[in-house]
């Protein structure tokens, strides 16, 4: 999928909203509580009703089993309510110090040493193979940021065109650094640990700042589901905290 | 789902009393098993005699397997099949065989075809007579009977359903829904609504096309009682989900009006579901069809307490909305807007999805040609002000993927066409950002794709900057 970047442009290849008369064949899902309640009135007790329609008897969507969408992690839930659970608790880990959020703590970890530490840093400079792998459970460890790219490329089958080290486009840039309404503009990883500006925006990508105009299917397994594509996009937004968010930790 | 009806009690009102005839039989399963074994067997012997009183000893022995199989809580399929008893109901349904016994048969053979897929086929056989019996020279109580049977054998699934329509099930069932009133018009109307479920709608065209049968559906739904209306209702689902000819013949006739009638002044909620669905099918099938009458009327099923049947007008009413503009201003000038944004903040799930593509639709305008479409923008704003976008963030959300890109889809429409720059604050402030950020690692692409356009390209450098 192109992504213009001429703001202009109204072809961002978004899917607008398109007014369109939806049709549903008869026995269409849509219709299963419709059928499955005529039934009922009709007094018929025995319905043999399949686990969909069951499902849909206990009230559609609200109670049908999900699966959590966040890749790599194929958590069922039993409804959108355990579904919301769930999320709020296994995937909203955020840095304390540039608020950026990953789906796991381990991910969060990984991004917090190597944006924000500067014995990282150090051990980095002095040759230690410091980059970890990205995918649980591989556990090599990789001397700089490229090699770690190529190793996602070479063994996890992350596709080659992500542009790990693509220096950031000037809008996230710049978003990186603005703190919304903050007379003071605090530096990504606001430490002394700088390296350098370069650096630093290289590091701040992180955990794969990926560019989303990749449309390549991924075929790259990532934590548990081993057969499931992923292409790996992490975006903070650069914003200001919301009062009474708790400002460190992972909680949200 | 079964959609085949167990007969409990007889056709006709005027049948013999027998002594238990309100006990359920409660039987262990292994005697009721016994019992019809039994039975069989009896009747095995009756279709065996020949001499004096040979319908009598017919009649008493079917009696007695009709009543296992109608008066069991579960009623003994399986024994009655494994003791033999389809060939010999075959038989007692031979031409010229009187009335009783050909009633009794029916009877029977109606409860062994209602059971699992592997009995309604054990019917086969019977079918031939089955459907001769339906014929105007028959007494009506046995008609009817057959025509129970047959629904039931439709029900089952589509290779019975073109069995029947290839050996000529169809015509007599349309002539038998013709009489005005009677429970044998109910019964095939039912029958028939099985008989052309499709999904080959073949079946559904040639009984629209049958003389007689289009102003038969437009009476019963303009004067029949409710019960025999809610059967005709089912039909008119069929027949406007499957057949577009019949969708022209019925949208070019009265049948809007009696439709919109029976939603206005039914309470019953088994006419209701099959009314709003036509209703719905109509709408869905013909961009034309539609007035403030039928707008009205969806209200009143909005406010409903049934769950179906505000899913159900919500979809229709968003299926007006997709259509011309002054469509979308009969919706959204009407009292249908304060109801449509308490059920977008309140209702299960599954409304709220629908609600939401009803108020979408309100806010753009019809697509012409390729590129964007426009929005509406005093809809927009009038509806965001009133306080809709936080339910369409909700729907960002939620797991179900057709959902979340309704909101993100509404969310860009808001970002893009609020004045005054007020777009991404007012999803800022609904906590948009962070449902967008959810798809930072969602493993679907389309969802990921335009949650990061909108994050880029409203929420990028210049965001904020300018206080």
């Amino acid at each position: 999928m192109a992504m213009a970047v001429d703001n202009t442009d109204s072809n961002l290849g978004f899917r607008y909203w398109c007014p369109v008369r939806r049709l549903f064949g008869p026995d269409a899902p849509f219709f299963a509580s419709g059928n499955i309640e005529r039934e009922l009135l009709a007094k018929q007790v025995a319905l043999d009703l399949s686990e969909d329609e069951k499902q849909q008897l206990m009230g559609d969507e609200e109670n049908r089993g999900v699966y959590c969408p966040i890749v790599g992690c194929g958590a069922k839930l039993k409804s959108l309510e355990e579904f919301e659970d769930h999320y709020n608790a296994r995937h909203t880990a955020s840095c304390s110090v540039c608020s950026r959020v990953f789906p796991t703590s381990r991910l969060l970890s990984i991004h917090v040493s190597e944006a924000h530490d500067s014995f990282f840093q150090a051990k980095v400079t002095r040759g230690f193979p410091m980059y970890e792998c990205l995918v649980e459970g591989c556990g090599t460890k990789l001397k700089n940021y490229k090699s770690r790219h190529q190793h996602l490329v070479d063994k996890h089958k992350f596709p080659a065109s992500f542009e790990f080290l693509k220096k950031a486009r000037p809008s996230k840039k710049r978003r990186q650094k603005s703190q919304r309404k903050q007379p003071h503009r605090t530096e990504e990883g606001s430490s002394a640990m700088q390296v350098g500006e370069e650096t630093m925006d290289g590091l701040v990508s992180a955990v794969s700042k990926l560019s989303t105009s990749d449309s390549s299917p991924s075929s790259i397994s990532f934590g548990r589901r081993h057969n499931r594509g992923l292409t790996f996009v992490p975006r903070a937004v650069q914003r200001e905290r919301r009062p009474g968010s708790s400002p460190t930790g992972m909680e949200r | 789902m079964r959609t085949k009806r167990l007969c409990r009690v007889g056709v006709s009102g005027e049948s013999e009393v027998p002594l238990d005839s309100d006990m359920m039989i409660d039987e262990e399963q292994s005697i009721l098993e016994a019992q019809t074994s039994s039975a069989v067997e009896e009747l095995k012997l009756a279709v065996g005699y020949q001499g004096k009183g040979v319908t009598q000893k017919r009649v008493t022995a079917l009696r007695e397997l009709r009543r296992l199989l109608s008066r069991s809580e579960f009623p003994p399929v399986e024994a009655t099949l494994k003791a033999g008893a389809i060939p010999l109901l075959v038989q007692c349904l031979s031409f010229g065989s009187p009335d009783e016994q050909l009633l009794e048969a029916a009877w029977c053979l109606t409860n062994v075809a209602a059971g699992k897929p592997e009995e309604t086929k054990a019917l086969l056989p019977a079918l031939p007579l089955l459907v001769a019996h339906l014929g105007e020279k028959s007494s009506l109580p046995v008609a009817e009977q057959c025509a129970w049977a047959l629904g039931n054998v439709a029900g089952e699934g589509e290779e019975l359903r073109n069995v029947l329509i290839s050996q000529g099930a169809l015509p007599p069932l349309a002539r038998m829904m013709l009489p005005n009133k009677g429970s044998t018009a109910r019964t095939a109307a039912w029958a028939l609504s099985n008989l052309i479920k499709g999904p080959d709608p073949r079946a559904a065209t040639e009984l629209i096309r049958t003389d007689g049968v289009l102003d038969a559906i437009l009476r019963h739904l303009r004067k029949s009682d409710e019960e025999l209306a809610t059967e005709v209702a089912w039909v008119v689902v069929y027949l406007s989900a499957l057949s577009s000819v019949a969708t022209s013949m019925l949208v070019k006739s009265d049948l809007l009006q009696l439709l919109v009638d029976r939603l206005a002044t039914s309470n019953s909620l088994q006419l209701l579901i099959p009314v709003l669905r036509s209703l719905g099918n109509l709408v869905a099938g013909d961009a034309q069809t539609t007035n403030v009458n039928v707008i009205a009327a969806l209200i009143k099923c909005l406010k409903s307490e049934h769950r179906v049947l505000k899913k159900e007008a919500a979809w229709v009413l968003s299926n007006i909305a997709a259509g011309s503009v002054e469509h979308k201003q009969l919706i959204y000038s009407s009292q249908a807007v304060p109801v449509l944004l308490r059920l977008l903040s309140a209702a299960p799930f599954d409304i709220r999805k629908e609600v939401a593509y009803v108020v979408g639709n309100l806010c753009v305008a019809p697509a012409e040609g390729a590129g964007r479409p426009s929005l509406i923008l005093d809809h927009l704003i009038s509806l965001v002000q009133r306080g809709c976008l936080p339910g369409f963030i909700d729907l960002v959300r939620s797991a179900d993927t057709e959902a979340a890109r309704l909101g993100l889809q509404f969310m860009e429409l808001v970002l893009r066409g609020m004045p005054n720059g007020e777009g991404p604050k007012l999803v800022e402030r609904e906590d948009g950002i962070d449902a967008m950020e959810r798809f930072q690692f969602h493993e679907n692409e389309d969802l990921r794709n335009m949650a990061n356009e909108l994050i880029d390209r409203y929420f990028g450098e210049d965001y904020g900057l300018d206080e």
